[in-house]
């Protein structure tokens, strides 16, 4: 039998808070105040009469055929009515490519899916990838060229700059600048050197508002060169992450969690890597290390100094914690299988000495490689932001060029970026939304989208890939080569022309027949950096990090990880997407530890006063259980003020306390707001808190069926669903990592509406699959499991016996099914079901929403008000699959759901239990498979693999 | 004491009260039977197009396959129309001036499409495939009639759920020899191989038809 263990996922409920729990006892708690209103007998009967009037004309069917079939002129090529067809690119998040293949529908983008051949993707893809289907069609974007906020056209801006080019081009550059973010495009970079030498004294300045600039500097200092390091956690067993981004964002993190993943299922990989993690606030990592360890800024330092010094010196420190020294022996005992990772946001003195620890733990060449650099020319990005609003203030600056990026809302502001902005003649933003800066400049270019456009970007490790044009443009955007090309000359070739001329010489063979397999196959063929020979600089070892100041208080400043540094805020499903760790919706409280909390008697939501300096500002907070007590964490990219009906003034703008270094305060204000937090939706209600199992590997060892699905209980009556396949799934929980790419996976694939903050405080969000977060143990440094939710397609299910009307029912492969068409909306089923994962559509959801109807997926029925819905297993995709194999009389084939195809980590598995060679079917017979609530006889079709941590027995002894 | 009523209240009453119950015996009928009929479901109702295309003379009369226009019958749910090229393959030799085929030519010229009215529609919520259909031996005829007849195109089926069900409850009675599929005046005949022999060389059986899965997403 499984251990009993008290798991809980918000605060509240493990205090036992008494109005909560009344609270959540109640299926549908946003109920209570209207049951509780007095209301007079008569006007209910009044309204039930009006209900049933309304209910029966709505019935009604008028039958009448209607509408227009209207086929195209002439059928373009390889487009088949009712078809869809696939066309690969890649998606670039802060410079760096991961390879995505869009789904297409009559020519029309619907769905991202991963490029299983490409390095970075592997077939995975991130929530941003998702998510650029609603930016692509987003309304919002720019559409039109504005000039001094007016509306201009082509020809006037071709008049300015004509103007501008012949300026430039007298003063050679004196006075033109040009700003962008990390650039890995060797078509781009091959425009901004022939532009630089054509324009001797012009400059390039290069800036991201979630910076690299610690890494490339670390890696300078320690190698002499930005080279970069790509981590291969496949081959690693011992791995120490120190405040790390390696599973989240950092550059090939899709890849680097399937690697990861690939070690860590001890009943399917030889041997089970361990994780320790070190962080000043929770992170994705550190929630599924081994070990996890909290530590602020200042203890971050001491640790990583005793820990060079006991690997690189072999003497430990003691003023370090005293688990340092027993990880650096278990590093140490490791050679060639242990790795050192240290995320962006600790100095470049640190990154140098986690070099010089992997080179002395012989990581290099087997737990990880150094390539040449991916990014042109990355190092000093920091420093020429503010060398630009220097001369800018100056008056040095005359032209100003701004692609892609959004300096006035994201520039630290004691930078004072917008008010020098004011001081030039000639300034024009390139953007694909209108933004603070498109704003703030004189011109304002609309961008063409990625997916409008041709253009090429690397990924992680340097592999190449042509972003191929998806769609014809839907506004009359430039592309970012053409607009570079438009400084030297009039009329630039197409963007196309662009890139196959730089693509030529880069080549082998018949260019051809390569240009058209790197497009099929969305990357060119040996194009991934080539492996460094480098070597270690002396001093690397010896650096010596600057001590953090001893503060009481520090900000730390992090992307948010669905809106990124604010580039996706108008998109509704990155602000409805629960954060994976905190489950807040649309908004971005500043993140407090318990302790700071309990000190300054603030419950969630209560406002606080953050001051830096002379930069004060109010907001929400919101108590993150393990966080460093000296740490509050403040997520950028909310707060947006001009950015589209979307994301407009969401949340709360963090970036004006950026790059000050006044001592912050933290006190506490008079009020409190309400927060959109799903952490606390959707409670599984369990006695003995037996929701996430999991044990330690020593005890795995001993007995591997130790955390098993108990007996079934005996019964009467038992139905087994006959079909000729039984749909099932296995979630593994040890591949888990909670980065959400499922959510919005599911959300694309299955037409599922946003319902906003209000309706999402009101416990009405839509998305089918969840990740609960469940946390154990001490609430100030918690253990921390997630867990993907989705129905459990239950062979006894309990919503269908109570539907009144049959609306949900099995089918023969055992699909619990909703017919949407026979629901009533009584809400039965939703109260019945043990697992909560049923939603109603309380308002007319996906009739409000802002997208035309040619974004969503055709074979999905768009749900309407009143309805209930549920994850159906893709039942598209199983019905194309079962019409396919009997159209052609074979066996049915290995297809995947859409939460299994974006999944980076392979958590899921999907498929025929019925046929024993399935994934699926080998994954249930894993000797940690349970059944989740098994007690209550459902039979879910969805089980779990239970998690199985790996412990040092030095540190721990059990661990499980 | 005066009575309360005059003898025609009498009258009055009972007609009120006939009344009444033609009324509900005339709406239970209404109810029972409106579903039922095929006019309320626009069977036969010819349907007015931008070019009055007759399936009669092109089919029954040249001999035109129906996957000359529909082309992805086989291959995709959606069955196709043709596109404006299509009916220009003929058209830009024959009937060049028609006067009928004006809305063609233009379509052409100022590359257009020609805008159909629909015929046979179904519910959103309804995922007919057409190529599983021919896959398995149903042929156009079982759904669209004989539309080799149809110098107008109708509707010829009521094509509501209990129609699909019919034949998703017993398949084999429906189904046809591989050449038959695209006959429109084939009848099922003495020469026909019994419905158990077509099942079984069609491989229909293996699913539960009727699942609400197999047509509902």
């Amino acid at each position: 039998m499984s251990p009993v263990s008290r798991q809980w996922r918000s605060l509240d409920q493990l205090a036992d808070d008494p109005s909560f729990v009344s609270r959540v006892a109640q299926e549908f708690p946003s109920l209570a105040d209207a049951l509780a209103a007095p209301s007079d007998r008569r006007r209910v009967l009044k309204l039930m009469a009006a209900a049933f009037a309304m209910g029966g004309l709505g019935g009604c069917d008028v039958g009448a055929p209607g509408g227009h079939l209207i086929p195209a002129v002439r059928v373009p090529p390889n487009i088949i009515p009712g078809l869809p067809n696939f066309y690969s690119t890649a998606n670039v998040v802060n410079g760096y490519a991961a390879g995505i293949v869009v789904k297409h529908q009559m020519g029309r983008p619907i769905k991202v899916e991963g490029n299983p051949q490409h390095p970075a993707s592997l077939g995975a893809t991130d929530v941003f990838a998702q998510a650029q289907v609603l930016d692509f069609y987003d309304p919002d974007r720019a559409a039109a060229i504005t000039a001094h906020g007016l509306p201009a056209d082509r020809q006037l801006l071709q008049t300015a700059l004509l103007t501008q080019r012949t300026k430039i081009a007298e003063n050679h550059g004196t006075g033109f600048r040009v700003l962008t973010g990390t650039i890995t495009s060797p078509t781009l970079a091959k425009q901004l050197d022939a532009l630089l030498a054509l324009y001797p004294a012009a400059r390039w300045h290069q800036w991201e508002p979630v910076s690299r600039d610690n890494v490339w500097k670390g890696a300078v200092l320690a190698y002499g060169a930005p080279v970069e390091s790509v981590p291969n956690l496949a081959a690693a067993e011992v791995i120490f992450a120190i405040d790390s981004d390696l599973l989240s964002s950092a550059p090939g993190h899709l890849r680097f969690a399937r690697d990861f993943a690939s070690r860590r299922n001890p009943s399917r990989t030889q041997k089970m890597s361990r994780l320790y993690a070190v962080e000043p606030t929770p992170t994705l990592i550190g929630s599924v290390a081994d070990h996890r360890f909290i530590a602020g800024p200042k203890e971050l330092h001491q640790i990583l100094v005793a820990l060079a010094a006991a690997i690189l010196q072999g003497a430990p420190d003691s003023a370090a914690p005293d688990w340092v020294g027993k990880v650096a022996k278990d590093l140490n005992a490791n050679q060639g299988r242990a790795l050192v990772h240290i995320g962006p946001d600790r100095p470049a003195e640190m990154h140098a000495l986690v070099h010089a620890i992997n080179e002395k733990l012989g990581a290099r060449g087997a737990t990880l490689d150094l390539v040449e650099p991916v990014a042109h020319r990355p190092v000093g990005q920091g420093a020429p932001l503010s060398d630009l609003v220097s001369d800018m203030q100056a008056e040095k600056v005359t032209s100003l060029l701004v692609i892609d990026s959004n300096p006035v809302y994201a520039a630290p502001a004691a930078l004072g970026f917008a008010e020098a902005l004011k001081k030039i003649d000639f300034s024009l933003a390139l953007t694909l939304t209108p933004n603070e800066t498109s704003e703030a400049a004189i011109w304002a270019v609309p961008m063409a989208h990625a997916w409008e456009s041709w253009s090429d970007a690397r990924a992680y490790d340097g592999t190449a890939s042509i972003l191929q044009q998806q769609a014809l443009p839907l506004y009359d955007g430039i592309d970012v080569h053409t607009m570079v090309a438009l400084f030297t000359e009039p009329a630039p070739p197409a963007a196309q022309d662009m890139l196959q001329s730089t693509w030529k010489s880069r080549m082998n063979g018949d260019f051809a027949q390569a240009w058209h397999d790197a497009l099929a196959n969305g990357l060119v063929p040996n194009t991934a950096s080539t492996k460094t020979n480098v070597s270690l600089r002396a001093d690397a070892g010896s650096q010596r990090p600057p001590a953090p100041p001893d503060r009481p208080l520090t900000i730390l400043f992090r992307p948010d990880p669905s809106l990124w540094d604010g580039r996706y805020a108008n998109n509704a499903w990155l602000q409805e997407l629960p954060r994976p760790l905190t489950k807040l919706t649309w908004d971005n409280p500043l993140l407090v530890a318990p302790a700071r909390a309990r000190q300054l008697k603030l419950r969630n939501g209560d406002r606080v006063r953050l001051s830096v300096g002379k930069a004060v500002m109010t907001a929400p907070i919101w108590i993150m259980p393990g966080q460093a007590p000296d740490c509050v964490v403040a997520l950028l990219g909310s707060g947006r003020r001009h950015v589209g009906t979307v994301g407009q003034n969401a949340g709360y703008d963090f970036y004006p306390l950026t790059g000050r270094n006044d001592l912050p305060s933290l006190e506490k204000a008079a009020d409190s707001v309400e927060l959109a937090c799903t952490d606390h939706h959707n409670l599984i209600f369990d006695m003995a808190g037996d929701i996430v199992r999991h044990g330690s590997l020593l005890r795995y060892a001993k007995d591997p069926r130790f955390l098993a699905g108990g007996q079934q209980e005996p019964q009467l009556y038992r139905w087994k669903p006959e079909g000729p396949a039984a749909w099932a799934m296995s979630v593994d929980l040890n591949a888990c990592i909670g980065c959400n790419a499922c959510v919005v996976a599911c959300q694309s694939e299955n037409n599922i509406p946003v319902v906003g903050k209000q309706q999402v405080i009101h416990e009405r969000e839509m998305q089918w699959l969840r990740i609960d977060r469940y946390y154990e143990g001490n609430p100030d440094a918690p253990t921390s499991y997630f867990q993907p939710m989705l129905c459990m397609h239950c062979e006894q299910a309990p919503c269908e016996v109570v539907c009144p009307v049959g609306a949900t029912v099995h089918d023969s492969e055992g699909l619990n099914v909703m017919v949407y068409n026979r629901c009533v909306g009584t809400r039965f089923c939703s109260n019945n079901c043990p697992y909560k994962v049923r939603r109603f559509n309380y308002f007319a959801f996906a009739q409000e929403e802002q997208r035309p109807p040619e974004s969503r997926n055709p074979d999905v029925t768009v749900r309407g008000r009143g309805v209930m819905e549920k994850c159906t297993f893709c039942l598209q995709r199983i019905a194309e699959e079962r019409i396919t194999s009997d159209r052609e009389n074979r066996p049915l084939g290995e297809f995947k759901t859409a939460c299994q195809a974006a999944c980076p980590t392979q958590a899921f598995s999907f498929g025929n239990m019925a046929d024993p060679n399935s994934e699926v079917a080998r994954r249930k017979q894993s000797p940690l498979d349970y059944a989740l609530l098994a007690d209550q006889n459902t039979h879910p079709r969805v089980t779990y693999e239970a998690r199985i941590r790996n412990p040092n027995p030095d540190l721990d002894g059990d661990g499980g | 004491m005066t009575a309360i009523f005059r003898p025609s209240a009498n009258l009055a009453a009972t007609l009120s009260l006939a009344f009444v119950a033609a009324l509900l015996v005339f709406g239970v009928g209404w109810w029972w039977a409106w579903p039922r009929v095929d006019w309320s479901r626009h069977v036969r109702w010819y349907v007015v197009q931008p070019v009055p295309f007759s399936h009669e003379h092109h089919v029954a009369g040249l001999g035109i396959d129906c996957r000359f226009c529909h082309a992805s019958v086989e291959v995709s749910w959606n069955a196709g129309l043709p596109p404006t090229y299509t009916c220009m393959t003929c058209h830009s030799q024959i009937w060049t001036n028609a006067e009928l085929l004006a809305p063609v030519r233009q379509s052409l010229a100022d590359n257009k499409p020609i805008v159909w009215n629909r015929v046979t529609d179904l519910p959103d919520y309804v995922y007919f495939n057409h190529s599983i259909h021919i896959a398995k031996g149903v042929g156009c005829s079982s759904c669209h009639g004989e539309v080799d007849r149809m110098p107008l195109t109708y509707k010829a089926k009521t094509l509501t759920m209990g129609f699909c069900l019919d034949c998703h409850r017993d398949p084999g009675p429906q189904l046809r020899p591989k050449d038959q599929i695209y006959n429109t005046q084939w009848q099922r005949s003495t020469d026909t191989p019994p419905p158990a022999t077509l099942l079984a060389q069609y491989h229909v059986g293996g699913r539960a038809l009727t699942d609400c899965s197999i047509c509902h997403r």
